[in-house]
């Protein structure tokens, strides 16, 4: 059974009506998560000049892609911090290694000298 | 014998935006009379007094503008006609006295009681034909959407009844955030339509983003290649907006949004799974609305269980406080599984709160802590572990059904 839906007229589509409670209030909150994000992320849009669905829809655009890069950038950095643990690690356990040798041999051993 | 349910892996849901019950799904009563909905002796009083009766007459778009308002104190005074006695008792007779605040223009305040014909709305009325509708689901506040839809993410609002954004560090943690911490871990997702229509569920967005966000594009393509997570939560497009593709066309069917849109998005949301033979299979959609904004339906919220948060007589505007012991007003949904017999009518309670239940109870088995709203709502999709009733089971054909329809999207 194949049902046909018709579809909407293109005069249906009019980003100049003025935007609805909801999409006020999705500006609020994106506004609310736009205030959490570092001030680099954050636009210089004037939510309350906003008026239309065009308008409020940009703005929600807007905030959206910066907490997707703000998300990006920590995951990146978060990245980069936790291979550059892995790089001290790495370079420490050598270290301990010819420091033992060291104490092996007697020089400079505090304890040995005590002794 | 196995039934669909052993074969349940995914399940979806979507939720659109301020439909009642009566105004989708009204119509179909005369087609199946075990559906609640429009019946000759339905009618609310205009503020002439004169009693005006549901008409087959909603159109797409235009008619219920301004957006009627479903802010607490107005559902208060469409549930309870005006009533503000301490005894009172829900009558549903205050919608057209509502819509009638907005503009004081009579003949308009009475629209406030049309409901689509059968034959306007394809795309809903045959898959609540086909599949399971419910008769008795309801908002989960008698009030806007954030809280409702908070309801779906978190099993409460936290004692909010407004619009108010952002639910962090809470007591209970979201749905997605129970799924992924779980052990072994399970997969959930938003999809939004479009970053230019984002989501309605900010604090989720700020803090487990990109891993629980994804776009309806994405939706599609986990579709094809049938990997859809365990749960997914669908929001439609919020706002009539340019993309570089062109013109997107607002599909939440809020009014004044195009209502056709949103039959499209709802069929092309079905069609996906349904094009992916083993999604199809082992898929479970469910279509409901948020919220009834503002618009008529004749069944009385039931009183419910109190949640553990109190809003202030302050926050409710209606000069009492809110237990949130009582529903919001019933909205149109249905449950869609090659596994539901044809014809299926739920009569059982359920609310938003079901929705978090439901999948907690599925994909996680016993869970604490949640809200007393969700730990007392019904589920909608047993529990797979044989501690179900095989009677409450929708998912109950032993044979999939292969005569299920298509729309050509």
């Amino acid at each position: 059974m194949l049902i046909k839906i018709p579809r909407p007229p293109k005069s249906a589509h009019d980003p100049t009506r003025p935007a609805t409670s909801l999409l006020k209030a999705q500006v609020d909150h994106m506004h609310e998560a736009e205030r959490q994000l570092p001030l680099k992320y954050r636009t210089d849009i004037y939510v309350k000049a906003l008026r239309t669905e065009a308008d409020a829809a940009e703005y929600i655009r807007e905030v959206t892609e910066a907490v997707h890069k703000a998300h990006e950038n920590a995951e990146r950095m978060r990245r980069v911090r936790e291979r550059k643990l892995e790089i001290v690690a790495a370079a420490e356990r050598p270290r301990r290694k010819s420091a033992a040798k060291t104490k092996g041999k007697g020089k400079g051993n505090a304890k040995l000298k005590r002794k | 014998m196995p039934t669909g349910l052993d074969q349940l892996k995914h399940i979806v849901v979507l939720m659109m935006e301020n439909r009642s019950f009566d105004h989708m799904l009204g119509s179909l009563t005369a087609v199946n009379p075990a559906i609640d909905g429009i019946t000759n002796d339905l009618s609310n009083p205009d503020t002439t007094g004169t009693q005006i009766k549901p008409q087959a007459l909603a159109e797409f778009q235009s008619q219920l503008d301004p957006d009627p308002d479903h802010h607490f104190p107005a559902v208060d005074l469409q549930i309870f006609g005006g009533d503000t006695s301490a005894g009172r008792q829900p009558n549903m007779q205050g919608f057209v006295k509502s819509y009638f605040n907005q503009q004081h223009d009579v003949k308009h305040s009475q629209k406030i009681m049309y409901y689509f014909a059968k034959e306007k709305l394809p795309v809903l009325t045959t898959l609540a034909l086909e599949f399971a509708v419910f008769n008795r689901w309801f908002a989960s506040i008698p009030g806007p959407t954030i809280c409702n839809r908070a309801f779906a993410h978190y099993g409460t609002s936290f004692g909010r009844v407004d619009l108010n954004p952002l639910y962090i560090n809470e007591p209970f943690k979201s749905i997605y955030n129970r799924l992924i911490s779980a052990v072994p871990k399970r997969t959930a997702k938003v999809y939004y339509y479009d970053t230019t229509s984002s989501t309605m569920e900010v604090a989720n967005l700020l803090q487990n983003q990109p891993e629980l966000f994804g776009t309806f594009d994405q939706f599609v393509k986990d579709c094809k290649k049938g990997d859809l997570p365990d749960y997914s939560f669908i929001e439609p497009n919020y706002s009539d907006h340019e993309t570089d593709a062109g013109e997107e066309i607002a599909s939440d069917q809020h009014p004044d949004h195009n209502v056709q849109a949103g039959e499209l998005f709802i069929a092309t949301v079905y069609q996906r799974i349904k094009d992916n033979p083993e999604l199809w299979g082992n898929t479970a959609l469910l279509v409901t609305y948020d919220e009834h904004g503002g618009i008529y339906d004749h069944v009385n919220p039931p009183a419910c269980v109190a949640d553990q948060f109190t809003a202030s007589a302050n926050a409710t505007g209606t000069g009492a406080e809110f237990k949130f012991d009582r529903l919001g007003v019933r909205v149109p949904t249905i449950l869609i599984s090659p596994w539901i017999p044809q014809g299926t009518v739920v009569d059982r309670v359920f609310d938003h709160a079901s929705i978090p239940a439901t999948v907690t109870k599925f994909f996680l088995g016993d869970y604490s802590p949640r809200s007393p709203r969700e730990t007392n709502a019904d589920v909608f999709i047993e529990p797979q572990n044989g501690a179900g009733d095989p009677k409450r089971n929708l998912l109950s054909l032993t044979n999939m059904r292969n005569d299920c329809p298509d729309f050509n999207v």
